[in-house]
């Protein structure tokens, strides 16, 4: 396996937010998903200008759909793999961990 | 479709991706309308805001980070930012290549602003931080100062204390030396103010810790308190247990009752701490400032009838020499004007000179990069040619002045930080000096002002550009691209400078003057070779046991390898008026109450400080007695001319009787007049006592040592120091220096600003030769081919090297014609520091005058020797 690419938070986000649109995931859906499923205002600056950066690294690629002059990305292989390892990292994490009794947190298995 | 408010439209356009911005703008617009009908206007017009506002940082941090490094794809019209901000990431880093191509126009360019900048940054600062900072006290435009500083006594304070007319409250504060011996270390003298209880509520601050004066703290048999500064607590461990101990200042337990909070200062800096006076209804001494804080709905400019009403008051009770008269003319200083006044003239001064380097520094780099367009005017003309926007060419060189000003402004920060030390070390600052360090704002003053001075050079080449004809030029690309005509705006940029430099060099020739005017007066001493060294005696010490001391310590003193002679004195001449008390003139009942100076000294002190004798003797050990003569008894006198001429005019004084402190003092010499107020002063008369026949000494003394002829007196202070305290080590030393430098002191900030103000016309100077020399150089270029034939058509050399010559004379005549015009106009910025010289000085302004042109015909001189040298084959060759 190759080196994890790390990701962001938001990075993952958008990452995700792809995921959700797909098919149809262009800057203004990824933008409008995002919102609507975090709650959360999300900029569609903040959402290009991370698009742009995680096409450089890779993950993502795009493409001119063929009727629309929209550009739809999806999420290249290595950007599902980095997605995947940020995911299982962050299981991990929280494996073992109980938020209702927050002193006791940590059971050692 | 309802449309977007045109500026988050026009932002968001210029930094989206360029290939789908349309569709993205869209896509907004679509969301507004949505937002529009559901919400409303105002809503809706917020969420884009909202949206730009959060927008812009990522975008343009994504778009320069992708431009910048190239570490990642160059950016292409999918990239957000799009050609507008790609156009501008690579015209920098095209600038940025220029630049490193030419290192040593980039340096001169940078090095030069940042001189200017640096300077004017440093500058600004100390101006802001003196005298736009607000004062730390509590709504300071009600504070003032009394009229004639330092001469209040307690009496009239109590007197009116309960009631000053117009006023809320006043304080009376004098400044004290008070010794401190911390344990098992050397005594020293901490600047204290010694003031009545309301000082702090007049100032309307409270304490840090502990409490400030209150009332009661300053009635004769109230407990002696102190309120320490911030400093002097963090110095003396900071431990708050402080407040209600007791420190032992002056042989006095004082109980320290408060701390000021940190950046709390009065009456200037460097006062350490506070202490309260016991105030005594007959102690007539005047030696207080009285400090008030209007009543509500008075201002300070609104007092004259109340002031009116207090003089009347005074007059009622107490009887004023004419000379001292506080019942007349009345009037209150504002407290910032009191306190900072006095630096004004000098800062605004070296402030203006700043400004004119700056502008110097701009005017030399905008001609270089003017220099360089012209250069480059065939490359340009080339590019507008084959479809160059003009707007993009432009673009080029507002991107090379910004990297400029980029430099200039990282540099300037460093230069801006030395200077800030050099100036406040070279202005008279007083004890503003101390304490003042550069902070984060020099570097926030020099990076503005480098990105301001950097757009205004920005402004000459595009000007040119604007304003040239650049297909025109292709015209003469025959000639290697150089027209014979052009480079009038840099010829107006060289006169600009050296306008400016003849102003400064004015300012400081009338600095010069003024100076030397001043030292040409006489001071009525010797200064030469005289070591000068302050001291604060133990305040334990009885009459008999000061009069001991100084006479067992004058005697070593005189006894030190080198010395001749030494003696005491309680002030020296040049160092302020000092005491005044009293004369009646027997048989002159004419004269009315009238005061003279006094001085007390030892014997030597008048032959030792070189005051000649005119009549008369002077002081001997015959005179000393074993102790004070008794009250009415009568003690001999030395005064000076000044006092002769207006009491004994046409008489001989010596052997006559003068009086007023209860004592007969019987006139047996005449000494010369020295300057025993300020070296400016007209003649005043002074007294001369035997300080034996004094009760009890004063505590502060001061020790002139005479050096032998040849010996540096300053050789003379450290030994001094080790005899002093070997002998008394609770004796505090205030100050070791010399006459001379007494002198310079008294001489005062004209001196400091002319040391200053001559090395910035230094420096203006040598911008302006700079300027004037990259101008002629580009003139003798431009027409190198006009020389190659005239050469060779038989003109001679020295023909040629006039021709140029001349050109650089009329530049510089012109600059000086308008910097004479100006500096007339402006000499008054340095006014307040003239002596003897008007500012409209022909000597200075002819001075200033003569040395602009000497200096720019000598910049002119090389290219004109290159110019002559031109070798006619050129012309066959670059044909």
């Amino acid at each position: 396996m190759g080196e994890a690419r790390s990701i962001g938070s938001f990075e993952e986000q958008v990452m995700l937010g792809v995921l959700r649109t797909s098919g149809d995931a262009y800057g203004m859906a990824i933008r409008r998903e995002l919102e609507r499923v975090t709650g959360r205002e999300v900029a569609i600056g903040a959402v290009y200008a991370t698009l742009d950066r995680l096409e450089s690294k890779g993950l993502v690629s795009s493409a001119r759909t063929d009727g629309g002059s929209r550009r739809v990305f999806q999420l290249t292989r290595s950007g599902l793999r980095a997605l995947g390892e940020t995911r299982d990292a962050r299981d991990r994490l929280w494996s073992g961990i109980d938020l209702a009794t927050p002193g006791l947190a940590v059971r050692r298995t | 479709m309802p449309t977007l408010p045109s500026l988050p439209a026009r932002v968001l356009r210029a930094l989206l991706p360029f290939a789908e911005r349309d569709e993205v703008l869209a896509d907004v617009s679509a969301e507004y309308g949505e937002r529009l009908r559901a919400e409303g206007a105002w809503a809706a017009g917020w969420w884009v805001w909202r949206q730009v506002a959060a927008s812009v940082p990522p975008l343009l941090r994504r778009t320069f980070w992708r431009g910048m490094t190239g570490f990642e794809p160059r950016a292409n019209s999918l990239s957000p930012g799009g050609p507008f901000m790609e156009s501008w990431i690579i015209d920098l880093r095209f600038a940025l290549r220029r630049l490193r191509r030419r290192p040593q126009y980039a340096a001169l360019a940078i090095s030069t602003l940042a001189l200017g900048v640096g300077g004017a940054a440093a500058m600004a600062t100390i101006v802001r931080s003196l005298v736009l900072k607000p004062l730390p006290y509590a709504a300071e435009h009600e504070l003032g100062h009394f009229w004639f500083p330092g001469s209040w006594s307690e009496s009239e304070h109590l007197y009116i204390r309960a009631e000053y007319p117009g006023f809320g409250k006043v304080a009376a504060w004098r400044h004290e030396g008070v010794i401190f011996q911390p344990p098992q270390r050397a005594a020293r003298l901490l600047p204290a103010v010694s003031a009545s209880a309301e000082l702090f509520d007049v100032l309307g601050r409270g304490a840090h810790l502990g409490r400030v004066f209150q009332a009661g703290d300053d009635l004769v048999n109230a407990a002696p308190v102190a309120v320490l500064s911030h400093g002097l607590w963090r110095e003396l461990g900071g431990d708050r247990s402080i407040v209600g101990r007791t420190l032992r200042l002056d042989g006095v337990e004082r109980t320290v009752v408060g701390v000021m909070p940190p950046g709390f200062w009065f009456p200037d800096p460097t006062v350490r701490l506070w202490v309260s006076e016991a105030l005594d209804p007959d102690n007539r001494s005047g030696n207080y400032t009285l400090l008030g804080r209007v009543a509500p709905g008075v201002t300070i400019g609104g007092l004259g009838p109340h002031l009116a009403r207090l003089t009347a008051r005074l007059g009622e009770r107490y009887d004023y020499p004419p000379q001292w008269d506080k019942t007349v003319n009345p009037e209150v200083t504002p407290l910032r004007e009191a306190l900072l006044g006095p630096m004004r003239p000098a800062l605004l001064a070296t402030l203006a000179a700043m400004g004119m380097i700056l502008l110097i520094a701009c005017a030399n780099v905008a001609a270089l990069m003017l220099g360089q367009v012209e250069g480059r005017a065939t490359e340009l003309a080339v590019r507008a040619a084959v479809g160059a926007e003009r707007g993009r060419l432009l673009q080029q060189v507002v991107a090379e002045a910004a990297l400029l000003g980029l430099g200039a402004g990282v540099a300037g920060g460093a230069v801006a930080a030395a200077a800030f030390r050099l100036l406040v070390g070279s202005l008279p600052l007083g004890a503003w000096a101390e304490g003042a360090s550069p902070d984060w704002t020099v570097f926030a003053a020099a990076m503005l002002t480098a990105t301001g001075a950097s757009l205004a050079i920005a402004l000459v080449p595009v000007l040119s550009l604007v304003r040239g004809d650049l297909r025109g030029t292709l015209a003469t690309l025959r000639t290697s691209g150089v027209g014979v005509r052009g480079g009038r705006l840099e010829s107006a940029l060289v006169v600009a400078e050296v306008a400016l430099a003849v102003v400064m060099a004015a300012g400081a020739a009338l600095l010069v003057r003024s100076v030397h005017n001043l030292y040409a007066i006489d001071p009525g001493v010797r200064v030469e070779g005289l070591a000068v060294v302050d001291v604060a005696l133990p305040s334990e010490t009885t009459g008999p046991e000061r009069h001991r001391l100084l006479r067992e310590l004058r005697a070593e003193l005189a006894r030190l390898p080198g010395a001749t002679a030494a003696a005491t004195t309680e002030k020296l001449p040049l160092r302020g008026n000092g005491n005044s008390t009293l004369i009646e003139v027997e048989g002159r009942a004419d004269l009315g109450r009238t005061t003279t100076f006094f001085r007390t000294v030892s014997t030597g002190y008048l032959e030792a400080i070189g005051m000649p004798l005119r009549a008369g003797r002077l002081f001997t050990d015959a005179d000393r007695g074993l102790e004070p003569p008794p009250q009415g008894g009568e003690m001999p006198i030395v005064v000076n001319e000044a006092l002769a001429a207006r009491y004994f005019p046409g008489e001989d004084p010596v052997g006559r009787i003068v009086g007023g402190i209860g004592m007969r003092e019987r006139i047996v010499g005449v000494v010369g007049t020295a300057a025993e107020g300020d070296l400016t002063d007209p003649p005043a008369p002074a007294r001369y006592w035997l300080v034996d026949h004094m009760d009890v000494p004063s505590q502060d003394q001061t020790f002139v040592v005479r050096a032998a002829p040849g010996l540096d007196p300053e050789a003379l202070l450290e030994p001094a120091r080790r005899v002093l305290q070997q002998r008394v080590s609770a004796m505090a030393i205030q100050e070791m220096t010399t006459m001379d430098l007494v002198l310079a002191q008294a001489v005062g900030p004209a001196r400091q600003v002319m040391l200053l103000l001559g090395l910035l016309t230094t420096l203006a100077v040598v911008l302006g030769a700079v300027g004037v020399y990259g101008v002629i150089s580009h003139f003798v270029l431009r027409r190198r081919r006009e020389w190659a034939i005239r050469l060779a058509l038989g003109l001679g050399p020295t023909q040629v090297v006039g021709n140029v010559l001349q050109r650089g004379a009329r530049l510089v005549g012109g600059g000086i014609a308008i910097g004479v015009g100006s500096a007339a106009a402006l000499a008054r910025l340095v006014d307040a520091l003239l002596y003897g010289v008007g500012p409209g000085d022909p000597l200075a302004l002819a001075a200033a005058a003569a040395v602009l042109l000497l200096v720019g015909v000598l910049a002119a001189l090389l290219p004109a020797w290159r110019a002559s040298r031109t070798p006619p084959g050129l012309l066959l060759r670059d044909v």
